[in-house]
């Protein structure tokens, strides 16, 4: 769910890259120099998730975004995750671009912080696997689907003529999101059940950086 | 599958990483029924790249590889391979991958197809085999290194395999482990080649002892 | 095995100081973006070109690139102009296509082109360590630089990871197919790989405390900027300048 290079004109490609410097910036604030290394392995870990991971779909297979994950793992340093982890997936794969790095930024960023308010407590304090699976469930759909409005406004900000494309990928995005949301609760449960420190970032979530 | 036929027929097999030295050079093995190999050789020898050819799991360069009487080259012939050959990896962590054993050892027959209550049989059987009871529920990744080996070794052998492959499997255990491993093999019936470095283990489990030295493979005394 | 290769090679544009490349393609991108004129635009595409064969980037990475970029670029050129409204400029198989529509595609392929072209010759040919440093020399945050540095430092490591944990899981007779097992599966797969990146993130911080941090990073890796350096910037400066005085004086609408 990426804008290509190119299509965004510099009003829509501005805008983005204003407010993803805003979000990244909150992020960086919000994440202490002891916690690099943490936002960092999470970014690489969902990196190559999306890089190698095929979900079997139809005769098809679709890749996993993991933005609604990162958001529960990481909250506002998901943000600039996504900006090194976007720079890194047009440089060296030519996924998204230079331009639209901001609006894909947006896109991907902000949906994720959606869902470090909405889930990542209630996450925390789940009793059972199921519980967290199903919130990763959530979590998963939630983000995605958001990711796909942002996507298709700034599509349509971008060219009038654009919408067409936000119409025919409409149906595709309804099994991606499912597929999504599937993967992204069974990696949820997961952590829920093996490793429930894993959503306990005290400091890394909060805006402020003093404790 | 004909009782008297060799398990494992590997022909003038050859095996490069990259255009340089080779790790393994026109390898010949042939293991049958109820053989059990031991392998012993140097860090980087090219053993566990030999087990790893033998599931397909790397492709040789030359050779001819023939697996429970039918030539394998493609993928799909290793399908039925990795069915039917256990793999016990090097590192239980590279193996063991969800949340608690229970789920960890029903993977392979779940693969396999088998259905819920077979899977459910397996799981037990395999756990019972290994002597570790009582940890269907148990979380993988906050085992001891000895439980994450027997446990490792349960997910192969719940999916009943006719041969095993073991890759040093006692390597890194406690005395007590140690002991726990090397008479659980002397217990199992299937043929199997043990990779380790450690040459007294080896001549207490095995029948006979190869060396893997300069991509060669020659039989020793142990 | 890798996933973080850049286009190796020791032609100049290699040798340059990654500094200005980065800076020059920043720019350039932004021109390209503003731009409306054809002539801005194709200018844009051949410099780009010759960038690539100055860098000498190697044929098939490039020519795979160029085709996924450009394969959607069809899509568009087959959907807004037959879909958008206003005069038709032609017909194909009677399916008019209409002349803003057709505009737009263009304008959007060139810049696409023109942008990719540039990107991959200037900042794809530094080596990504280097791109960490060089975000560093030019006031990038510090901590933006080190998240930068610390995910490509991991991104390897994590790679192989997984291509062990999957190569466990294929000889344990593991086949992806459109199934509750194969995701649950993928989801294992991947919250195992956390769990361990997690954990091993405490112990690098643990080792990085060991050896004295307390929280600042330092650099230590410097560039030098030589005459071809200076060589680059001007001629740079002034291409992007041409680009903007002929955007300018081309007026705003027309194409």
């Amino acid at each position: 769910m990426h804008i290509t290079e190119g299509v965004a004109p510099a009003s829509v490609a501005a805008a983005g890259a204003l407010l993803a410097a805003g979000g990244v910036a909150l992020g960086l604030r919000a994440m202490k120099d002891e916690q690099i290394p943490r936002a960092a392995l999470v970014a690489s870990a969902i990196f190559v998730a999306s890089l190698v991971i095929r979900l079997p779909l139809g005769p098809s297979s679709v890749h996993p975004v993991l933005n609604g994950l990162a958001g529960v793992l990481l909250g506002w340093a998901a943000m600039p995750a996504f900006l090194v982890a976007l720079f890194l997936q047009a440089l060296l794969f030519q996924f998204g671009g230079i331009t639209t790095l901001g609006i894909n930024t947006v896109t991907m960023g902000f949906p994720a912080v959606a869902c470090y308010y909405l889930f990542s407590r209630r996450i925390r304090e789940s009793k059972k696997g199921r519980e967290a699976f199903l919130l990763g469930v959530a979590a998963g759909v939630t983000a995605l689907t958001l990711s796909f409005v942002l996507w298709a406004g700034s599509l349509i900000l971008s060219g009038k003529q654009l919408a067409i494309i936000v119409k025919l990928s409409l149906l595709p995005h309804l099994a991606i999101v499912t597929i999504e949301g599937i993967f992204t609760g069974f990696i949820v449960g997961f952590l829920a059940r093996v490793y429930p420190k894993a959503f306990e970032m005290p400091h890394i979530i909060k805006t402020r950086s003093d404790p | 599958m004909n009782e008297k036929g060799n398990l494992l027929d590997i022909q003038g097999v050859s095996f490069r990483h990259t255009a340089q030295q080779p790790v393994l050079e026109d390898v010949n093995l042939t293991i049958r029924h109820g053989e059990r190999v031991g392998l012993v050789g140097a860090i980087g020898s090219g053993k566990t790249t030999l087990l790893h050819m033998i599931v397909g799991l790397l492709k040789p360069n030359q050779g001819q590889v023939e697996i429970l009487g039918q030539t394998r080259s493609s993928e799909r012939d290793f399908w039925e391979v990795r069915e039917r050959v256990g793999l016990l990896f090097q590192d239980p962590d590279d193996q063991l991958f969800c949340p608690t054993v229970q789920e960890d050892i029903a993977f392979g027959p779940l693969n396999q197809g088998k259905n819920r209550e077979q899977t459910e049989r397996a799981v037990r059987n395999a756990l019972s085999l290994v002597g570790m009871e009582g940890y269907e529920d148990r979380i993988t990744h906050h085992l001891s290194g000895g439980e994450k080996r027997l446990v490792s070794l349960a997910t192969v052998l719940a999916m009943e395999p006719d041969v095993l492959l073991l890759d040093e499997p006692e390597n890194g255990l406690d005395p007590v482990s140690h002991e726990r491993i090397r008479s659980l093999l002397l217990s199992l019936p299937q043929a199997m080649i043990v990779v380790s470095h450690n040459v007294e283990f080896l001549a207490s489990v095995t029948t006979r002892c190869l060396r893997v030295e300069d991509g060669k493979l020659k039989e020793i005394v142990v | 095995m890798s996933c973080t290769t850049h286009f190796s090679g020791h032609t100049v544009v290699h040798r340059l100081d990654p500094r200005p490349r980065v800076v020059a393609t920043l720019v350039f991108a932004v021109l390209i973006a503003l731009s409306g004129h054809y002539r801005v635009l194709c200018s844009g595409v051949a410099v780009g070109a010759f960038l690539a064969m100055l860098s000498k980037l190697p044929i098939r990475p490039l020519a795979k690139r160029l085709l996924r970029l450009n394969l959607f670029m069809v899509v568009l050129f087959l959907l807004i102009p037959t879909t958008s409204p206003g005069e038709p400029m032609f017909r194909l198989l009677s399916v008019p296509f209409s002349h803003d529509g057709v505009h737009l595609a263009a304008g959007i392929t060139l810049k696409a082109n023109a942008i990719l072209l540039v990107f991959t010759s200037l900042l794809g040919t530094v080596e990504l360590s280097s791109l960490g440093h060089a975000f560093h020399h030019l006031h990038m945050p510090a901590k933006l630089t080190h998240l930068f540095m610390f995910t490509l430092r991991y991104l390897d490591v994590l790679h192989h990871e997984y291509v062990t944990l999957l190569r466990t899981m294929k000889a344990r007779a593991f086949r992806p197919a459109m199934s509750v097992h194969t995701y649950r599966t993928y989801g294992y797969l991947m919250g195992m790989l956390l769990v361990r990146s997690l954990v091993r993130s405490e112990r690098i911080m643990a080792a990085m405390k060991c050896r004295g941090f307390r929280g600042e990073f330092h650099a230590y890796h410097h560039f030098h900027f030589h005459q071809r350096d200076a060589v680059f910037c001007l001629t740079s400066a002034i291409v992007l300048m041409l680009f903007a005085f002929v955007e300018w004086i081309s007026g705003g609408v027309a194409r």
